[in-house]
């Protein structure tokens, strides 16, 4: 007669128990000896990178490890690259894969969420006895395949490149060309700050810059509103149902009235 | 029964002191439990990976206190230096600090292969498909301990407060913005305000090193528990994987052990 699987599974385990303290060998030492080894090894490791780390660099001059410390936080500026640690590529390359608003959620929440209850659930999902991998043929393509994707996006994360509040500002003359505002010295100023603030670290200018997080393309902005409602926008993003983007009312007013300024000379290049 | 002086002199001075603790508390018992279980005789180096993991987390804990011991967790523009506090004390753990430089390199390059032993642990568990019957809690809690795992690393690379920090952080919160409901709550929360302004350090700085640690340890307690109780398993390659299926007329553990005397005799 079959017996059912929580029988086959309790039995098994009486018997893992019952070889274990047969044939077994005492943790002590014998397991111990390998995992004191083993962590010897870890500690070594760790002492190892934060020399090579410190030899190297010098204060916020990088080494092959990277620098000691960046320059100091500055909200208001200009050349950063905003990275996590490296073991949240994956994550942050995610988010530029979904690029509108309504899908980003899929990025940030959707994929994370359903990765961890699959990941939970595991042991109730797979419920075969067999462990052995050659055995396991789906989850082991499956583990294959998570771990090729996980080191693609964590790749892709590593090398994207982001550019530089200092790179943009050179192509400042040219936008104030093409949108016809050059002889509006408030909305070239506006313009610079727009390279310098970030802004483009997730919205495109003119082909520049890194469509991100569903920020829309602010080419032919201006053609939707006007100065002062785009200094209200920048004051709290949040009260115009804009959650992603942080207020800007740290860059003084006079600096906000430059950048709504531009915002609304930026009618596209195509339009006039 | 004649016992030597000697003999009569360890029995005070260290057997009853440790027979009235475990007549309290159990603990001599249990340290017995957890050394002078048996495992499986197969077991790999590959299941060394746990230990390696824990190794490194006491890494992480012991240089954790000692830079709390200098760091600052502020905003506030340091009058000496014109750099915010925060920012100011890092220097000063990195430059002048004795060893400060290696217990913050230790720390910092620690929570990388902290993250790297939590995958590479959780693939061999994976891999010899350990998570089933009866070890699901197990597997439970280790899913547990990777993602507050990798929350420490998330709260503890905004404290140096530089640009880097700074700006993954920014990053990183805006994501958390986008979740619904609690979303935009825990981003306004995390940030302090609207963008991220100085009351958001010690924020970030009691997460990291208060409540997402003790989580941490909780769960370990409770992981490592399990894993002394139920056992940990065989290579599922092994020949003589502990809990084998046999053929009928071979007995339970009918070879002879290398390390002790068993068999059917016995
Ligand atoms: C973290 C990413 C991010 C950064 C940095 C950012 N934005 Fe945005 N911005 C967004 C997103 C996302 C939206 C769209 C929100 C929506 O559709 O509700 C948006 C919308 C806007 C809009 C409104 C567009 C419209 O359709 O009305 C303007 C104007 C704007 N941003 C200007 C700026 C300026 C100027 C800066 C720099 C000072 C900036 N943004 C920085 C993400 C960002
Ligand atoms: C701080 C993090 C962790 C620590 C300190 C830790 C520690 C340990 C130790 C010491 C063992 C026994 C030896 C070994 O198998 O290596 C073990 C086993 C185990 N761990 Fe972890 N672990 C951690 C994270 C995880 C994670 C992320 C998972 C999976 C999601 C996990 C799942 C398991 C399982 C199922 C076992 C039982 C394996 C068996 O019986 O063969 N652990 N853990």
């Amino acid at each position: 007669m079959a017996r059912d699987r929580g029988e086959l599974n309790r039995e098994g385990f009486a018997r893992y128990k019952d070889d274990v303290r047969k044939e077994g060998k005492p943790f002590f030492p014998y397991g111990l000896f390998h995992d004191t080894v083993m962590s010897l090894v870890v500690v070594g490791v760790i002492v190892a990178l934060a020399i090579i780390w410190y030899v190297d660099a010098d204060g916020t001059e990088a080494g092959i490890l990277g620098p000691w410390y960046a320059p100091p936080a500055e909200p208001g500026t200009t050349e950063f690259i905003p990275r996590p640690d490296w073991y949240f590529y994956f994550l942050f390359y995610l988010l530029r894969i979904f690029k509108w608003p309504e899908s980003v959620f899929i990025a940030t929440v959707g994929i994370p969420t359903i990765c961890l209850i699959l990941l939970i659930g595991l042991p109730f999902y797979d419920r075969r006895r067999e462990r052995h991998p050659l055995r396991r043929p789906v989850a082991m393509t499956a583990a294959l395949l998570t771990v090729v994707a996980m080191g693609v996006l964590t790749w892709k994360g590593a090398t994207a490149r982001e550019a530089l509040g200092s790179e943009l500002v050179l192509a400042v003359p040219e936008w104030a060309e093409r949108q016809g505002f050059a002889d509006n010295a408030e909305a070239v100023r506006g313009a610079e700050l727009f390279a310098q603030s970030g802004c483009m670290n997730c919205h495109v200018y003119l082909g520049e810059g890194n469509a991100n997080l569903g920020a829309p393309d602010l080419s032919a902005i201006g053609e939707t509103n006007d100065a002062t409602y785009f200094v209200q926008y920048l004051t709290n993003p949040a009260a115009f149902g804009n959650n992603v983007m942080g207020s800007y009312a740290y860059l003084g007013e006079e600096n906000l009235a430059a950048l709504g300024e531009f915002l609304a000379s930026s009618k596209g290049p195509a339009g006039d | 029964m004649a016992t030597s002086k000697r003999a009569s002199v360890v029995e005070t001075a260290v057997l009853a002191p440790l027979d009235w603790i475990d007549e309290r508390t159990g603990a001599v018992r249990g340290t017995k439990w957890f050394l002078f279980r048996n495992v499986p005789r197969d077991i790999s180096w590959a299941q060394t990976l746990g230990s390696a993991t824990l190794t490194a987390f006491i890494v992480q804990a012991v240089t954790g206190v000692i830079l709390a011991m200098y760091y600052q967790p502020s905003t506030a523009i340091d009058p000496n230096t014109g750099k915010p506090v925060a920012y100011s004390s890092i220097e000063f753990i990195t430059n002048d600090v004795t060893l400060g430089w290696l217990v913050r390199g230790m720390h910092r390059w620690g929570a990388s292969v902290f993250v790297i032993l939590l995958f590479l642990h959780m693939g061999r568990v994976f891999l010899f498909g350990s998570y089933r019957y009866p070890r699901e809690l197990t597997w439970i809690t280790g899913v547990l301990l990777l993602v507050t795992g990798m929350l420490m690393g998330f709260t503890g690379y905004l404290l140096p407060w530089d640009q880097t920090a700074y700006w993954a952080t920014v990053v990183g919160i805006n994501l958390n913005g986008t979740a619904p409901f609690l979303g935009p709550w825990l981003a306004e929360f995390l940030a302090g305000g609207p963008e991220i302004v100085s009351e958001a350090l010690p924020k970030w700085y009691a997460l990291h090193m208060l409540l997402i640690p003790g989580a941490l340890i909780g769960l370990i307690v409770v992981h490592i528990y399990l894993v002394t109780r139920l056992g940990v398993t065989s290579p599922p390659w092994s020949s003589e994987m502990a809990g084998r299926e046999r053929a009928a007329s071979e007995p339970a553990a009918a070879r002879t052990g290398l390390v002790r005397k068993s068999g059917g005799a016995s």
